[in-house]
């Protein structure tokens, strides 16, 4: 099909932490509304100023609540946003001599490259920002920050062996297509402000498109959508 | 529906390119023959997207389009068009973005003409305009199947540009370029590669005609 609107299809835009837990929940609720979810994976920052400017999008799961704050007080959703999960930061590398969930091993000379998701796009980016500046190692570990537009930039640089270790969401590290690659450490919970996660309706949504958009937001707060986050690691 | 894509790519190329014979080949004309003072000022317009990056069109071109500037609010509002994330907003700023690609061999073509042939057409009897179509445009057959290639070609690789003003949207504004990007970042190295191998496959194959053909057509020119 060349052209969409064949069929129901929700465009769900996804801040790039949630795209493989987003990608299951959008299969169990095909599996019981035999609604469509088209995610549209980007950084939150992006993707909010995708929505400023009119993307036709129905929901937004940021990956955090202040992009779904400023667009609700923009009057671009139909309500406030709601927090759907809390994420989990965690430490991810190919590279050995890395241990417990404080920072101290990326300071090892083995690790060149950390990866680290644009704090000004990505909220993953900001609380291991914070982290490293609790831990007082933010200036040692500042030459050797390499910045990703989101956190799957992040993700595709550690992959491809462009940097020996990542600051990465745990829902990535436990998705089956990435388990068993390197080893992941959750960094401490204390060392950052809790990432909670807001989900919106968008204005943008209309018609029947509207109706399921409120359906796949109700779904994300049932029980079967609980225990799909929880596997992903989310609180 | 990975061949999706591809065809939207495919779409796109072909429509941009079909736009650019339309317009592109009367600006050629006139730039081949023009006298005008600003003439240099018109030629660097239309060469800008060579030089320019893509981002800084793309961000211009998402300011304009946008319906929250003047322009694209009087689009959406009067016309109902709004050109960011859509389909016709991609082929808009594809005309933009390959422009020089048509103009230019076009262009370099009518000027290597000798100024004989339009005399000759014209003492004949021919109006400017059937010259033109008629002796001039058959005389440039290896430029103008030059712009037509390039055109299509450099609009296939069309990326930092729709990045900016697609949106990723499957069916819609989700090309193959935009795929690829999309598919490294989900981890999907595999797909990546199918869509990157078949757009190499495609760019090469298509150079490789132009040679060939030009090649081909010169000799039989001189020969004739």
């Amino acid at each position: 099909m060349p052209f969409a609107g064949i069929g129901q299809t929700l465009r769900v835009a996804v801040a790039a932490n949630a795209q493989f837990v987003s990608e299951k929940l959008a299969k169990a609720f095909k599996q019981k509304t035999g609604i469509e979810a088209q995610l549209i994976v980007s950084s939150s920052g992006k993707l909010t100023t995708q929505i400023e400017q009119g993307a036709p999008f129905d929901v937004f799961l940021s990956a955090d609540m202040k992009y779904p704050q400023e667009l609700y007080q923009k009057k671009l959703t139909t309500a406030a946003p709601k927090i759907y999960a809390y994420g989990t930061l965690v430490i991810w590398s190919k590279a050995n001599g890395l241990s417990g969930n404080n920072l101290s091993g990326l300071s090892n000379v083995a690790i060149k490259k950390i990866a680290i998701a644009n704090p000004k796009l990505a909220p993953y980016g900001t609380a291991a920002e914070e982290a490293m500046q609790k831990t007082h190692t933010f200036a040692t570990l500042k030459p050797k920050l390499v910045y990703g537009e989101s956190i799957a930039q992040v993700n595709q640089y550690l992959i491809a062996g462009a940097v020996d270790a990542a600051f990465t969401a745990k829902s990535v590290v436990l998705d089956s297509a990435q388990k068993g690659v390197g080893r992941w450490t959750e960094v401490d919970s204390k060392l950052y402000h809790p990432i909670a996660q807001g989900v919106v309706v968008l204005k943008a949504s209309q018609g029947q498109n509207l109706a399921a958009a409120n359906q796949f937001c109700k779904f994300m707060f049932s029980v079967q959508a609980k225990q799909i986050f929880k596997a992903y690691g989310y609180r | 529906m990975l061949y999706q894509p591809l065809w939207l790519t495919l779409q796109l190329a072909l429509i941009t390119t079909g736009c650019l014979l339309v317009i592109g080949i009367p600006i050629a004309a006139w730039l081949a023959q023009s006298k005008f003072k600003l003439k240099p000022a018109v030629e660097a317009m239309v060469s800008l997207p060579l030089v320019l990056p893509p981002s800084v069109l793309g961000f211009y071109l998402l300011l304009a389009f946008s319906p929250a500037s003047g322009f694209g609010k009087f689009l959406n509002d009067v016309l109902g068009i709004r050109l960011v994330f859509s389909f016709t907003g991609l082929v808009i700023s594809s005309i933009i973005y390959s422009l020089p690609f048509m103009v230019h061999p076009v262009q370099a073509g009518l000027e290597a003409l000798p100024g004989s042939l339009r005399e000759a057409s014209q003492t004949l009897g021919k109006s400017s305009w059937q010259t033109f179509i008629h002796v001039l445009l058959p005389n440039i057959k290896p430029a103008l199947f030059t712009g037509v290639v390039l055109s299509f070609a450099h609009t296939l690789g069309e990326f930092g540009l729709v990045l900016m003003i697609g949106g990723n949207i499957p069916g819609i504004t989700k090309v193959a370029s935009i795929a690829i990007y999309d598919e490294v970042e989900s981890l999907n190295f595999k797909a990546a590669h199918i869509y990157a191998g078949i757009l190499l496959a495609m760019s090469f194959c298509i150079l490789v005609a132009v040679y060939v053909v030009n090649k081909h057509l010169t000799r039989n020119r001189l020969t004739a």
